[in-house]
């Protein structure tokens, strides 16, 4: 799965790599960072607050349409598929890495120091929304800025397990499969807590995205365990509004230009290209 | 918040019953226009509380999460589910806070449990200090008890 190719006019070229967080090289990680603090610079469409605010707060909150529904998947990789351009127009080249938090059962080093480099990290915590704050100060969800977390607070719901992983692998429906998957989904969401504690301000947390790109991955693992299983047809031709997609544009992340791997290491060959990142 | 005991129903893991490859508790219409919370499921352990381990002796069967909705941030009516039959002309998506339908695998608990008769025990969990307080956050209309063989 080392090219994509959108269509039988277009050649196939490398495809990118989303990447574990705790294996990117330092120059991987310095790239993120700086996508991202240059997005969160940025109040128009182009920047962090809007891209975040999508999901949750201000209104209208899009993924109501996507939570508790079949198209929970689909719809959250046409989300991160987006928000990855978005970056890619900050930092050429820049993937979303993913948190693996059956083995990192922590808030990742990359997110959970405070400072990296020596200037404030941007994976730590964002600023939120003002107009979302006094939405959901309306509804009664007061959450200030910058984002919180609270992991693995009293109460919280346990990080899922290697197993929990391994058993939603092996259901061979889909929508069996998206069912449980969304449960473990949901279970990470309020193990992180404060703001990725609930929908309306979860997606300003920075590690929001990682832990979609988790999910989306473990969706591409069963995808390639189950090539004869598959999202049910009737729902193929659904819209995943405010994105302009169908569920089926988004079933092979290939034709979107990524893959998921451990590490990705590149060097030049004898053209004038330059080497993967 | 309340803790949730049903009523005792017939316990298909019970001595002289067909074998099964799949037990599964489906939950219908559950509210998740609340806070966020997880809820504990235990099978013949009406007792369970918060401090009830997640054992498989203590009766713990498994758990759904809630990712919650966090209240109505529009004006009135913003988070009204509509009732009464859809227009089949109507293709917007059905309303956001629509009631869930939340299935949790219990298998091999229910395996454990050779009673005649089944109880479910439902503990909501409210996460960390940050989150809401939950206030008869756990709602939901039915819960089955299905097995498959």
């Amino acid at each position: 799965m080392s090219t994509g190719a959108v269509s039988p006019q277009h050649p196939a070229v490398p495809l990118r790599h989303r990447l574990n967080i705790d294996k990117m090289t330092p120059e991987q990680l310095a790239a993120f960072r700086a996508a991202m603090s240059s997005a969160m610079g940025i109040s128009d469409e182009r920047g962090y607050n809007y891209q975040a605010g999508i999901h949750g707060l201000p209104l209208p909150i899009s993924c109501d349409v996507a939570h508790g529904r079949p198209i929970f998947l689909p719809w959250h990789r046409a989300y991160l598929y987006f928000f990855e351009l978005a970056l890619r127009d900050q930092q050429a080249g820049v993937t979303l890495p993913w948190w693996d938090w059956t083995t990192d059962r922590h808030i990742p080093h990359a997110y959970s120091e405070r400072d990296a480099d020596g200037h404030p990290n941007p994976l730590f915590c964002a600023k939120v929304d003002p107009i979302a704050i006094e939405q959901g100060a309306q509804g009664g969800d007061r959450k200030g800025s910058p984002t919180r977390r609270e992991p693995g607070a009293d109460g919280a719901p346990p990080l899922p397990s290697p197993k929990d992983i391994r058993d939603v692998l092996a259901l061979g429906d889909f929508l069996d499969f998206t069912h449980q998957l969304e449960q473990l989904h949901n279970n990470v969401h309020v193990w992180v807590g404060g703001h990725m504690g609930d929908i309306p301000f979860a997606a300003f947390d920075p590690i929001f995205w990682a832990h979609h790109a988790m999910i989306d991955r473990v969706w591409r693992m069963w995808q390639l365990r189950h090539p004869s299983a598959g999202v049910p047809h009737r729902l193929l031709a659904e819209a995943l509004p405010p994105f302009n997609m169908t569920v089926r544009e988004t079933l092979d992340s290939n034709t979107l230009g990524y893959d998921y791997a451990v590490r990705s290491a590149g060097a030049a060959g004898t053209g004038s290209g330059t080497g993967t990142v | 918040m309340s803790v949730f005991v049903s009523e005792p129903v017939h316990n298909p893991a019970a001595a002289g019953e067909p074998e099964f490859t799949r037990a599964d508790l489906v939950f219908y219409g559950v509210d998740h226009s609340g806070p966020s919370f997880e809820a504990r499921i235990f099978l013949n352990s009406p007792g369970a509380d918060l401090s009830t381990p997640r054992d498989p002796e203590a009766g713990y069967a498994g758990s759904f999460t809630i990712f919650g909705h966090a209240g109505c941030a529009g004006d009135v009516g913003h988070c009204d589910v509509p009732t009464g039959a859809a227009d089949p002309f109507d293709v917007r998506p059905p309303h956001a806070l629509t009631p869930q339908t939340k299935t949790v695998i219990i298998t091999d608990a229910l395996r454990l449990v050779t009673d005649p008769e089944l109880t479910i025990t439902i503990v909501p969990v409210k996460p960390g200090a940050l989150s809401a307080e939950l206030v008869d956050t756990l709602q939901f209309d039915e819960f089955r008890l299905l097995t498959y063989l």
